[in-house]
């Protein structure tokens, strides 16, 4: 090459550096929020039937609203400072309990509206929890309607020979009569009502072809051909299930070897639920919910993000996920998403048309997503950043001295979950004496050092009318005895247990301590084992371990939510553990009426969990944040809920640094 | 010019036979890992988890997926939805991230360049110097260090002892000056460390001595004789550097809380998002590779003897 290209080559090479750095130079300007927090990772959805962790919970609560809204109630609780929140009127200015406590009447208010100006009325209600148990839609949360009825199995897909069931045609936007299905459950295809009246299959595959093709039982399932009468709808859209009908066939696969020639395909055929009374729209201002159990808590989840209305206009339009995206999402909430960049933040203003916009102080809020602790507490003492919901472990000895800090008893429990099937675990006595020789007072004062209870029940404390089961007294001197007594005395003769941990250094801490206490006081050797979190979920979904670490947060602050969970063939159980008249219990309790007889059931029951010891209560967990002192508003509460609607900023209050 | 044309040529084949490799082995690699992308602490009921697998095609057997995700690539450069991320399609977090990391790597390149050369050619014009020794021994900190050490004494020293940059944050200049000198300070010692090395060989080639018996100032002997020579191993090493501070930035920003790609590519593969690690891997892939040819190139045209194949 000619020295002359060499020196063109050196003047293009400094062009593009310049021309690089001006690019790399230039930002999209955007103002400083009034009130920055840090949000955790970033969120995974804002689709309210998709999300599940709290990190989306508390965006979706500003973003959207529901029926009712958690917020304060009374005098905070002159022992924790714990402010009690209850369901107040959100959408809903007022709702009536009837029958039995076993249906709801919520009137909406008036003037409520989009954020695209359209009103929020009863039917968008209907529609989006239809839409949370639709199970395309594959909601995790939509067990919180399950309360309804026909919902459980609407959502789980199952339908038996005499069931009014609804048929949806093989003909939703993009899809070809041969094609494959869309992913787009909305806009639905035609519905078509009916009873049905027989279910044909062809012959199932064979376990060994099961086992070859993983997808023979999912392919066999869905070449059943359903035979249905299908009824007619009169004027106001009811279904006449009494009147004259026509019997069709339907399928999803598009050859059968059971199927007619003149079956139609179509999509999952589910029960009717929209046209069987669980929910009823009478007009746009009320809405009525009919339950099977008078489940005391339901105002609760009403007042969960799952039960959220989403807009469906917008949903039709945009479809899955695409209707989340900022450009494109309306929601009813006091704030609304103006911009979302990943791993950066979450932008809200504040709605101008939320009923309540009078009340609301805050122009602009930044949800940031910082994973790293000191990064946040770093930005907090700088002043970019007012609220920190994930202060570094290392520094709370200093944080706990501040007035910014906020420590309190949370709904919420770390335990030990035990494999009841592998011995010698599967021995009550072994159980409670690993339990009574564990010194929590050791692990909430040496290692977590948050204020954390001891725990030796599995429900927190805190919960309104609920008296907890007696827990056992940790005795080492018991332990030693109940051993002995299950044929392992002084330990001996004792197998090596496995504790099993996702990585973390504070799951670590504890279970070194547990490792050590253990060995000390009973002579047991355990071994420690670590795993990245998704395989170490993976082994105890399939309850491959001895003894593993676990942590549960109040979906409702009711005890059922902490207890129903060991039911037999609960999908949260994973210990083997099954035991009837618990099971009784909690089924019982669900039926009753009457509250302080439902809170007595659900202590039985507790009792029993308690004698049987499935599970090793560790510490009941606290709640810690560190909140700017001129931010008036701010109350720890037991589901670690902090509605930004009441937060303001406080003149009078200087903040030195 | 036909030299290039067809080195060109022959290394978008090897790029393309290392992408098809680095596809299959990832794939591969990602599904026989334990766990899958719908873990979660609360168990999946078999019909949803269906639903799931049916939204990304995982319910297909192994090799059609391996060929439908492998056509998506192709025909439609769509690397499918982010399982994790699920509001997104992997194209976009890629999209978002990837200008983010281009401009903290620009900066800390530059950062790198100009501190390194300079600092570089003072040490070797002044060997032996207090000069010299002082900016070696900071040239060896520099590599002996790493970066997250670094970034926490420069946020002691720049955010809270003096108070002149932000702690965190991304969106204006001033943001990007601490974790960009973080993220080019190793880089920069390297560089140091490669021109003073090589200004000492070229200072004692003939064609230095020829020059400077000429009369020739001692300015334009370093200037016009010394440093072209000098600069041969820096360039050389500048592909992997280049490589690195794209890669290495994800320390960074965690503590500078950058919303780059980095961080995406741990997170993606932790929490087994198939997807989108797919794509990650892919796009450093293909990053590391024209960063590479870029290189050789600029090889070829400052050294006459390097002829391109």
């Amino acid at each position: 090459m000619s020295p002359e290209a060499r020196k063109a080559f050196l003047s293009i090479a400094i062009v593009c550096v310049v021309a690089a750095l001006a690019w790399a130079s230039f930002f999209e300007s955007l103002p400083p929020a009034e009130f920055s927090l840090q949000s955790g990772a970033d969120v995974k959805t804002l689709d309210p039937a998709r999300a599940t962790g709290n990190i989306e919970g508390r965006i979706l609560f500003e973003l959207f609203e529901g029926l009712l809204r958690m917020m304060p109630e009374g005098e905070p609780d002159p022992e924790t400072g714990l402010q009690p929140m209850a369901p107040k009127p959100g959408m809903a200015e007022s709702f009536e309990v009837s029958n039995e406590n076993k249906r709801y009447t919520f009137r909406l208010r008036d003037g409520i509206k989009w954020t695209d100006g359209t009103p929020v009325t009863s039917y968008d209600f209907a529609w989006s929890w239809q839409r949370v148990l639709h199970p395309g839609t594959a909601s995790e949360y939509s067990f919180h309607l399950h309360s309804i009825p026909f919902a459980k199995a609407y959502s789980d897909a199952t339908v038996a020979v005499g069931d009014r069931v609804e048929v949806e045609m093989w003909d939703r936007p993009d899809e070809t009569p041969t094609g494959k299905a869309t992913y787009q459950n909305y806009p639905r295809g035609t519905i078509l009502y009916g009873t049905l009246q027989e279910i044909r299959k062809p012959p199932e595959p064979s376990d060994e072809e099961k086992k070859k093709n993983k997808n023979a039982e999912a392919d066999w399932t869905e070449s059943w051909v359903y035979v249905i009468d299908i009824a007619e709808l009169d004027a106001q859209g009811n279904v006449q299930w009494d009147g004259p009908t026509k019997r069709q066939s339907f399928s999803s696969a598009l050859k059968s070897p059971v199927a007619d020639p003149d079956t139609q395909r179509a999509h999952m055929v589910l029960v009717a639920f929209d046209k069987l009374g669980g929910l009823e729209t009478p007009d746009e201002k009320t809405f009525i919910v009919n339950l099977n159990d008078p489940i005391p808590y339901f105002p609760n989840i009403v007042a969960f993000y799952t039960l959220f209305p989403v807009n469906r206009a917008c949903v039709e339009e945009h479809g899955s996920p695409l209707w989340t995206k900022a450009e494109n999402i309306v929601t009813n909430g006091p704030f609304k998403l103006q911009l979302r960049r990943l791993r950066d933040r979450l932008r809200l203003e504040k709605n101008q048309d939320y009923y309540d916009a009078d009340n609301v102080a805050l122009n602009t809020v930044d949800f940031l997503s910082l994973e790293g602790e000191n990064t946040a507490l770093n930005m907090y003492e700088t002043d970019q950043l007012q609220w920190v919901t994930m202060p570094p472990e290392t520094v709370l000895e200093v944080l706990k001295q501040r007035e910014d800090f906020y420590a309190a008893p949370q709904l919420s429990v770390y335990f030990y979950r035990l494999n009841v099937a592998r011995p010698p675990l599967d021995n009550v006595l072994v159980r409670r004496a690993i339990a009574m020789a564990i010194d929590r007072v050791e692990i909430v004062e040496e290692v977590t050092k948050l204020g954390q209870l001891p725990a030796t029940t599995i429900v927190p404390p805190g919960l309104a009318g609920y008296t907890s089961a007696e827990g056992f007294v940790p005795d080492v001197a018991k332990a030693r005895e109940l051993l002995a007594e299950a044929g392992f005395p002084g330990g001996r003769g004792m197998p090596r247990l496995t504790i099993l941990y996702n990585t973390s250094e504070g799951h670590r801490s504890i279970a070194e301590v547990i490792q050590q206490q253990l060995q000390n006081n009973l002579n047991i050797a355990i071994e420690l084992q670590n795993m990245e979190w998704g395989s170490f979920l993976d082994k105890v979904q399939q309850t491959d371990y001895q003894i593993a670490r676990a942590g549960w947060i109040a979906d409702y602050p009711d005890p059922n939510t902490f207890l129903d969970m060991w039911m037999t063939g609960n999908p949260q159980n994973n210990t083997n553990w099954s035991n009837k008249d618990y099971d009784e219990l909690i089924r019982s309790a669900a039926r009753e009426t009457d509250p302080a007889k439902r809170m007595d059931l659900l202590r039985q029951a507790e009792q029993i969990w308690v004698d049987e010891m499935p599970v090793i209560p560790i510490y009941f967990y606290t709640s810690i944040n560190v909140v700017k002192p001129n931010v008036k508003g701010f109350f720890p509460s037991a589901q670690d809920l902090h509605p930004l609607q009441l937060l303001r900023f406080d003149d009078s209050v200087t903040t030195n640094d | 010019m036909r030299n290039l044309v067809g080195y060109l040529i022959n290394r978008f084949g090897w790029m393309l036979l290392t992408l098809w490799i680095v596809y299959s082995v990832s794939f591969v690699l990602m599904r026989s890992v334990p766990g899958n992308p719908f873990s979660s602490e609360r168990t999946v009921p078999p019909a949803i988890e269906r639903q799931l697998r049916a939204r990304y095609n995982l319910d297909a057997p192994p090799l059609q997926q391996y060929f439908d995700y492998a056509v998506g690539i192709v025909t439609r450069g769509d690397l499918g939805w982010s399982i994790r991320l699920e509001d997104y399609s992997v194209n976009q977090v890629l999209a978002e991230g990837f200008p983010v990391s281009a401009s903290l790597a620009i900066f800390g390149l530059v950062f790198a360049i100009t501190l390194g050369i300079p600092a570089g050619v003072v040490s070797a014009v002044y060997r032996g110097s207090a000069a010299d020794l002082s900016m070696m021994a900071i040239a060896v900190f520099g590599i002996a260090v790493p970066n997250f050490v670094l970034a926490s004494l420069a946020i002691l020293l720049f955010v809270f002892s003096v108070q002149i940059f932000p702690a965190a944050g991304w969106g204006t200049l001033s943001q990007v000056m601490l974790p960009a000198l973080c993220l080019g300070a190793p880089v920069a010692a390297y560089i140091a460390r490669l021109t003073r090395a090589g200004m000492l060989e070229v200072l004692n080639r003939e064609h230095v001595r020829t020059a400077m018996a000429k009369g020739l100032s001692h300015r334009a002997v370093i200037l016009k004789h010394v440093l072209p020579g000098a600069m041969l191993p820096v360039v050389s090493y500048l592909g992997p550097a280049t490589a690195g501070v794209l890669t290495g930035s994800l320390v960074l920003e965690k503590i500078f809380a950058i919303p780059g790609m980095g961080s995406h590519f741990i997170n993606a593969a932790l929490q087994r998002d198939y997807t989108l690690a797919m794509g990650m891997v892919l796009t450093y892939t293909l990053l590391l590779f024209v960063m590479n040819s870029i290189v050789d190139i600029s090889y070829a045209v400052i050294d006459p003897r390097v002829k391109l194949q």
